[in-house]
């Protein structure tokens, strides 16, 4: 097992220095080197948004491996008629929100209360971070997905409600709700 | 546009845009990919447009392990914690040197059967020096084997994946919960003061 890990570490080199199109060819050939390459190039954009939408370290790590494991599965949907990174990004959205839903269902059949009983974890402070991520992560969920989705990946109101099984008004609303939240969070009001 | 909104936008454009994960999550895909391709891992449909509707049913260990966390996290929202020295002797445990820190040199798995040998002659000494003190439940020693069970479908999945710190962790929890549990049902606050 190390000595197959460190083999796709080694032969993963050679896939970096090719265009992401062969890379993304290579995967769908059933290349696990290629699929190194690819998931080391994109890591860090995919944990980032995790950690932004679930506001929670563990949370992230987790999705973001099931967002890897998902996107082997079904590279060969890509069609390439969008960049891949636009693409990986809608997998990692939707893959992290059904992971968020699918967690917050288990915990409720187990100890059977009601959301609003919920208490919003409390993301730990850390330096290196814009103090805009902080306050995003100290959002309530629903507000801190549609302003996550909407203000920092560019959906639309219509996709989100889609992506979230809510009412386009509903996501209009948190919207407004997390401005208003992070505005006062960070020391300042409408004039 | 309000000056809040100006100063909102701006550290939205500043925001970093990529984040590294604090451990290696390659590990833990790669075990992933395996076990797909073992036909052990859950179905998913991702059509073109990247729309996900997976399905996320159980993941063996992870769910079990999941469980027991739950299981001892209800055990410690649930009960009120009557004597500190319970946590105060897990945390020594938690904190003993070697066993929470991988320096890449050593087997982490090895180290959490030693941690877990170690908890075992613990609570055998706590259970021990309890011996002719009443227990306050009945059902205490049921609740102690569930936090075994729970304990070792933890340690399963760390057997896969022995750098996963969210399980380190909740098994440092449940270890704690088996502490508390211990001295609490023979040793109450009130009857302390």
């Amino acid at each position: 097992m190390e000595q197959g890990h460190q083999r796709i570490c080694c032969d993963s080199a050679v896939f970096t220095a090719k265009p992401q199109s062969e890379v993304i060819a290579d995967v769908k050939a059933g290349s696990k080197y290629a699929f190194k390459t690819l998931y080391e190039q994109h890591i860090g954009r995919v944990y980032a948004l995790c950690y932004r939408l679930t506001g929670d370290k563990c949370l992230a790590e987790d999705a973001s491996q099931e967002v890897f494991i998902q996107l082997w599965r079904k590279i060969g949907n890509y069609d390439g008629n969008s960049q891949f990174s636009t693409w990986l990004h809608s997998v990692t959205a939707n893959v992290t929100i059904t992971y968020m839903r699918k967690q917050r269902s288990w915990f409720q059949r187990m100890l059977n209360i009601e959301t609003s009983g919920i208490r919003e974890p409390v993301a730990p402070q850390e330096t290196s971070d814009n103090d805009l991520d902080r306050h995003i992560r100290a959002l309530p969920e629903r507000a801190r997905l549609v302003f996550v989705l909407y203000a920092v990946e560019g959906y639309r109101h219509e996709e989100i409600a889609s992506m979230l099984n809510m009412a386009v008004g509903s996501s209009k609303a948190q919207l407004h709700r997390a401005r208003g939240l992070l505005k006062k969070a960070m020391g300042c009001t409408d004039e | 546009m309000s000056n809040a909104d100006k100063l909102l936008l701006q550290r939205l454009n500043e925001l970093k845009k990529e984040r590294q994960p604090e451990r290696d999550l390659w590990r833990g895909i790669e075990l992933g990919l395996t076990r797909q391709d073992e036909g052990a891992v859950d179905s998913a449909v991702i059509n073109e447009h990247g729309v996900s509707q997976a399905v996320f049913a159980s993941k063996g260990a992870w769910a079990v392990a999941a469980a027991s966390a739950v299981v001892c996290s209800m055990l410690w929202f649930l009960t009120p914690i009557g004597n500190p020295s319970a946590s105060q002797s897990a945390d020594m445990l938690v904190n003993a040197p070697g066993l929470t820190h991988n320096d890449g040199s050593v087997n982490n798995y090895e180290l959490v059967e030693a941690q877990s040998v170690q908890q075992r002659q613990y609570i055998t000494g706590l259970l021990a020096r309890y011996e002719t003190t009443p227990a306050l439940t009945k059902d205490w020693q049921q609740q102690l084997n569930e936090l075994d069970t729970a304990a070792d479908a933890i340690k399963a999945a760390l057997k896969e994946d022995p750098d996963n710190s969210a399980l380190i962790k909740m098994l440092h929890h449940v270890y704690q919960q088996q502490i508390a549990l211990v001295e609490r049902v023979h040793a109450p606050k009130w009857q302390q003061i």
